[in-house]
This record gives C-alpha cells, structure tokens and sequence, in this order.
C-alpha cells in the first residue's frame, strides 16, 4: 500500500513540477500594435512635420500647463529613429505643419501597477491568517508605451483626422534599454507597408 | 455426452478463472503523452510531455470491465516574434499558447485475451471534457474555457507483473465536439504508460 501512494506522490510531483513556464526576458512581453484609415490614401503624400520634443504623458495636465517632455539622449535617440524609418518610407520632413501633408505626434507614458500580498504566509498554518501582525508583500511592475499618431487635415478632412497609429509596449526593466525601442520603432513601421508612398 | 458437459463446464470455469474474476477491480496512474489533432493540432504543435491519466475498472464480466476514466494533458507552445492581423489592425509580438485538457469519461474496456499475462483490449469512453485555452501576448491574456461532450476510443494492454500489479500501456484517441467559442472541435491522441493495482 506505502509503495502504492509512493508511487501517486512521484506521479503528482512530477506534473506539478513541470508546468509551462512562460516568459523570461523583459522582451518576451514587448508588444507593437498599429492601425490605419484605411480609405486614406498615404501614396500620394510626401511631407510630414513633427515636433522636436516627445511628450511624457502623466498625471493630470492643468489647462495653460505645459507638458513634461522625455529627457535629452532618449527624445532625439527616439525621434532620429522615427525620421529614418519615416524617410524610407518616402516623405520628406518640414518645419511648419502647416505645409505638411500629416503631422506624426510622439508621446510617451508610464503605468505602475503595484500588487499587495497579505497574508502570504496562510498555507503553512492557518491560524496565523487575519491577525494583522505580518507585513504585506509588496511588488510593482511599470509598463511604458510610446505612441505615434499621423494625424492629416488640409483638403482630406475638414477637422484634423487620426490616420496611423502605432502603439509599442512593453514592461520596463531598471536600465533604459535602447535597443528595445529602437526595434519596436522599426517593427511599427515594418508592419505598415501601406505608409510607402514609393 | 455427460463427458461433453463436463469438459464445456470445465472450459468455462477455467475460462471464468482469469485474472479479472480473481482480481475484480483495478486502478491505474499512468503518465501521459499528448499530440494535438486538428484545430488543437494547429494551434499547438508540439506534443504535450505533461500529462496523467488516473482510472478505475471494475469488471461486470470475464473479460469486460467498466470505469472512469479522469485525464489531463497540458499543452504548450512559445510561438516565434511574429504579426498577426486583422483588417487594418497589426499586432506583433511573442505568443504563448497554453491548452490544458481534462477529460472525465465513463469508459467500457472488452478483453481481446485474459489467459495470459498479456492482456489486449479495447476500449470506448464517453463523458465530458473541460478544455482551457490561453494565449498570452505581452501583458494580456485571451482565454476560452468551454466543456465538450466527448468521446474516447482506445487500445491498449495490461502485463501482469505480479498478483496485484499490472504494467499497462494504451493510446486513446480523445474527441471533445465543438463547444464554446472556440471554432472547432477539440481532439488528440494521448499515449498511456504506467502501472495497474488491484484492489
């Protein structure tokens, strides 16, 4: 009988032991999202104009306020890497909008999300559980997205109009790491063939 | 003519006398293999290396025995960096897809031979199996969960090792119909190896 419920415990711990595990690497959860005006007609566009500032979307923005901007090397690394990838594409880039054919708009913003753990220690005997004696457990996961928006008005629309968006998200490691943005700049515009205007 | 009846009585007694009448009920623990069919198949491909299956018989004659089956396979898959689109929206990133299966099956098992320590036969199950589907991209999850109907035919063997103690293999081929909001039924093929004890 002992050899027998020996036997079912090995078995168990063995399927429990060896559970998918999932995701390893901070990059393993960045993710490029996009999506277009699909009557609009990017062919026949050739300039674009943006700002030289990437906006930091955060906290709540008082009317006359101005924005927080993302700090010197990241905003030009970010904006040279748009301009390249914007350039193959076939458009050329102005400095006032109002001679634009679209206006690309950079922004950038963070979300924490923290997690409490109470109680943790509730498995191993019971009775300690609900006393408020312990210490929570606490973890925090921030995310940070950039967003680019092509946005075209002129003789298209009569109210500016979102055309392109792209949105690149991923979970932040403590170092800010270049190369992950850098890819997903690439990979927004990669997967929006319909943007070449060649 | 009395010799006749006699030697036909024999026969079936010796016949009566298999392993199942002296040992009337078992049950069994065996690991499990999985390989995805179908719409699993193609959602999934590699096969599952994670799995049990836990079943009892009871045998209601010579060689046919009755139980329940209760298995779980979990299936899993981290899809290369790929985009997946959908009219004008694209989206890029690492998938990973997960399909746990759990099939609880009344089943019916016919002995092809008992006079031996090896013992084919086949089987038929029927009952319901619990599908959960997820498929995690970046920091989100889309999961579906419908119960099947489902079905199970199956092969397999027992080799007696001992009184008590039977080696056992089979392959069964599990059908959950289509349920749920997923588009297809949900089918596999699951190899069985483990142990037998008689209770």
């Amino acid at each position: 009988m002992k050899k027998k419920i020996a036997f079912y415990i090995i078995i168990i711990g063995i399927m429990a032991g060896c559970y998918p595990q999932g995701p390893e690497y901070y990059e393993d959860l960045d993710l490029v999202y996009t999506n277009y005006e699909e009557k609009f007609d990017f062919a026949s566009k050739g300039t674009y104009a943006m700002p030289d500032q990437i906006v930091k979307v955060e906290g709540n923005l008082a009317e006359g306020e101005d924005p927080e901007f993302v700090k010197e090397p990241y905003n030009t690394q970010i904006l040279t890497k748009i301009q390249a990838n914007m350039t193959a594409m076939g458009y050329t880039e102005v400095e006032d909008p109002e001679d634009a054919d679209l206006v690309l708009f950079p922004a950038v913003w963070t979300n924490t999300t923290v997690y409490y753990w109470y109680d943790y220690w509730c498995w191993y005997y019971p009775y300690y559980c609900g006393w408020g004696w312990g210490y929570p457990s606490v973890t925090a996961t921030t995310s940070g997205t950039l967003v680019m928006t092509l946005v075209a008005d002129g003789t298209d629309y009569i109210e500016p109009t979102r055309v392109w968006t792209a949105l690149a998200n991923g979970l932040l490691s403590g170092a800010v790491n270049t190369n992950r943005v850098n890819a997903a700049i690439d990979q927004a515009f990669e997967q929006s063939p319909y943007l070449d205007t060649k | 003519m009395k010799k006749i009846i006699a030697i036909l009585a024999f026969g079936l007694l010796v016949i009566s006398q298999n392993a199942y009448c002296q040992q009337p009920s078992y049950t069994s623990v065996q690991y499990s293999i999985g390989f995805g069919t179908g719409d699993l198949g193609d959602y999934i491909s590699a096969p599952s290396f994670r799995g049990a299956t836990i079943e009892y018989r009871k045998a209601i004659k010579d060689n046919l025995l009755v139980g329940v089956d209760l298995g779980w396979n979990v299936f899993y898959e981290k899809k290369d960096f790929a985009t997946y689109s959908s009219g004008a929206q694209s989206l890029s990133g690492i998938q990973y897809r997960t399909q746990n299966q759990l099939p609880m099956l009344v089943s019916v098992d016919y002995f092809l031979s008992t006079n031996s320590e090896f013992k084919p036969y086949i089987g038929l199950g029927i009952g319901t199996m619990y599908t959960e589907r997820s498929t995690d991209m970046g920091q989100w999850r889309l999961m579906e969960n419908p119960w099947h109907f489902a079905v199970k035919p199956e092969l397999g063997f027992l080799y007696e090792m001992s009184y008590s103690t039977s080696f056992k293999v089979s392959a069964k081929y599990i059908n959950g119909f289509k349920s749920g909001n997923l588009d297809a039924s949900q089918n596999y093929i699951s190899i069985n190896l483990g142990m037998a004890f008689n209770l």
